[in-house]
């Protein structure tokens, strides 16, 4: 039996909100250490991994793993019965039917109550190997959100250009081109407004405004983002958690 | 044409190994497709209003290149690079099936003349779409507008689609195109059909995985053909009295065809009938090693389009309209020039599946999907 207890549901409204993105349909896994999601979208493209570990529920207790085949848009429509103040309670008996969420408002003066039917699926896992990233780019959240958001408009592609002096994201659309570079920076009062990057060598990818700009429905998750690359791998872009992580993996674009 | 009810077979005992996608889900991948078959499939549908064939201002027909054209440009457009595979000569054994289709097409001419006389313009339509045939000037028709496009086309030296699964199965391709089942009995990995169908018709693309159908079927590669055989292929009379349902449990029980012949032969009191001469080792053989081009000596390379030739062919031989072939090149162009999206799945493998089970009051997702697709289809055939 499953039983999670969050403080907050904002966290996990927001995490759902960010995930629903890219695929319709999940498994959660439960275990003892915590819930975890890892799902491709449909085109192999992309993937999500979400970890939220125990620690980061106020109440955990999970005795045997279970697997919620959850539907994202479905869950979603739930999570809106509830104000973002609530607690949220996750339920689930060994072997479900359904999962069980329960809102709990500030004033424990309302109570609500929803079932989410489950469904079967058959979910590919895959094995992520450690690749030695050449350069890590640690930037404000927003700023990356921007980026994206305002070259969308121009390209359907961001070529992100990392050297010592700064990271430069560039686009060529069909009306003209432009280029953002941030130079890395250091606000000793306000780390999270900081620009960081770590390089052991110069890096240039080509990748997907329109996946990218999907991770950033994450923004509200965390102030910072970090972005790990190396040449013709995929991307990773890491949303910290104060308890798991939110990992984004995007293939490149590649000449033939 | 193909193999009777396979595709309901699989569909049924082997779920997992149909999945219903949408065509821009498989960008970046190559696909061998079957040419023949796609040219017949133009020269049937695409058509004016009237249901006529298109033709040119000197009245040849046009509508093979139309889909050619058309169909390959959609392909292209959501980030699929084609390869043609054209059929060559057809195996000796095909020789019976062809000689029926041949009267089957010389009834239908009749027909069509019987109809034309009656003035019925409805059955004039359905019987001259009956006796259409691939001609070889349009199959080298076919090629030089491929060849202008710049997209490449293999000969296969028999049979198209046992080409295009050597080809899947060899790794130079994702997958075969075809509408036909038995490119599965060819050992094609993965078979996509209807890509090469209209854009208009919607159908989502279908996808069938060999090794999963082997293993809902808990058959051997040798035991499908087998199955296939049974079902009825093209180069055999399929026994009497045997259906799907039966030709599994006839299959499991006696393991191959030798051993199935042998049982009914030992009693003649079953209902089951094999004709007189049935050379089921050479059809077998015909599906498990049949005559390819080696697939590593096959180059595949995607081109620039020659755009004045497009345009002196289609335009000035053809009366294609100049406008949409030049918007047609340029896509050709634009496709090949941009950087092609890579896949997660050449970089990370697949280790496992996960699967979530509910009790009671399943909500399949696959189900669900399936489903929705059946009403799709039964509101088109009304």
């Amino acid at each position: 039996m499953l039983e999670g207890k969050l403080e907050q549901a904002s966290l996990f409204k927001k995490l759902v909100d960010a995930a629903k993105e890219l695929v319709q349909d999940c498994n959660f896994d439960c275990s003892e250490t915590g819930i975890a999601l890892e799902a491709m979208d449909t085109s192999h493209v992309s993937l999500i991994s979400l970890e939220l570990n125990a620690d980061g529920f106020s109440e955990y207790r999970c005795d045997r793993n279970i697997t919620l085949g959850l539907n994202l848009t479905s869950l979603t429509k739930i999570l809106r019965c509830g104000n973002n103040e609530d607690m949220l309670t996750l339920e689930a008996q060994e072997k479900p039917d359904s999962l069980i969420i329960r809102f709990e408002n500030t004033q424990q003066d309302r109570m609500s109550e929803y079932a989410l039917k489950l469904m079967d699926i058959d979910q590919e896992h895959l094995g992520i190997p450690e690749t030695e990233y050449a350069a890590t780019v640690t930037m404000p959240s927003t700023e990356f959100q921007r980026i994206c958001r305002d070259m969308y408009a121009i390209s359907e592609s961001i070529t992100i250009e990392c050297t010592k002096a700064g990271v430069k994201f560039s686009c060529e659309g069909d009306i003209g081109n432009g280029s953002v570079t941030l130079k890395p920076s250091a606000s000793a009062d306000k780390p999270e407004h900081a620009t960081k990057i770590e390089l052991s060598e110069p890096v240039s990818l080509t990748l997907s405004t329109k996946y990218l700009l999907n991770f950033c429905k994450a923004t509200g998750l965390s102030d910072t983002v970090t972005l790990k690359m190396a040449d013709e791998n995929p991307v990773l872009v890491e949303y910290p958690l104060s308890s798991g992580h939110l990992r984004f993996y995007l293939a490149p674009k590649l000449d033939d | 044409m193909g193999i009777k009810g396979l595709y309901q077979t699989i569909a049924d005992n082997a779920p997992k190994a149909i999945k219903q996608n949408e065509i821009k889900n498989f960008f970046g991948r190559k696909v061998a497709i079957d040419a023949s078959m796609s040219l017949y499939q133009f020269l049937i549908a695409v058509r004016q209003q009237d249901g006529q064939q298109l033709m040119n201002d000197s009245g040849e027909t046009t509508s093979h290149l139309m889909g050619m054209f058309y169909r390959t440009l959609r392909i292209v457009d959501n980030g699929i690079k084609p390869v043609y595979v054209f059929d060559g000569h057809p195996p000796r054994m095909k020789s019976g099936e062809l000689a029926k289709r041949y009267v089957r097409r010389e009834e239908a001419v009749k027909q069509m003349e019987d109809a034309k006389e009656a003035g019925d313009a409805e059955k004039l339509d359905k019987f001259s779409r009956r006796t259409v045939r691939v001609t070889k000037e349009q199959n080298e028709e076919a090629k030089k507008l491929l060849k202008l496009m710049g997209v490449p086309y293999v000969d296969a030296p028999c049979e198209a689609e046992a080409q295009c699964a050597a080809l899947a199965k060899a790794g130079k391709v994702f997958a075969a195109a075809s509408e036909d089942m038995d490119t599965l009995c060819f050992s094609a990995p993965i078979l996509l059909r209807h890509l090469t169908f209209s854009e208009q018709r919607k159908m989502p693309i279908t996808e069938v995985e060999l090794a999963k159908a082997l293993e809902g079927l808990e058959l051997s590669m040798p035991q499908f053909v087998d199955l296939c055989i049974l079902l009825g292929c093209d180069y055999l009379e399929p026994i009497k009295g045997v259906g799907p349902a039966t030709a599994i449990k006839l299959i499991k029980e006696h393991k191959d065809l030798n051993g199935i012949v042998e049982f009914i032969k030992a009693h003649p009191e079953s209902r089951y009938k094999i004709p007189e001469e049935w050379p089921f080792e050479d059809a077998r053989e015909l599906f498990l090693n049949p005559e390819v081009q080696d697939p590593e000596g096959v180059d595949l390379k995607w081109e620039e389009p020659d755009v004045p030739g497009l345009v002196d062919y289609l335009v000035k031989q053809k009366g294609f309209s100049e406008e949409r072939v030049l918007a047609g090149a340029a896509r050709l162009k634009k496709n090949l020039k941009t950087a092609q999206q890579g896949r997660l799945d050449g970089f990370f493998k697949v280790i496992g599946t996960t699967s979530s089970t509910t009790s009671a009051g399943k909500r399949k997702a696959a189900d669900a999907k399936a489903d929705k697709s059946k009403k799709a289809k039964a509101g088109k055939k009304k």
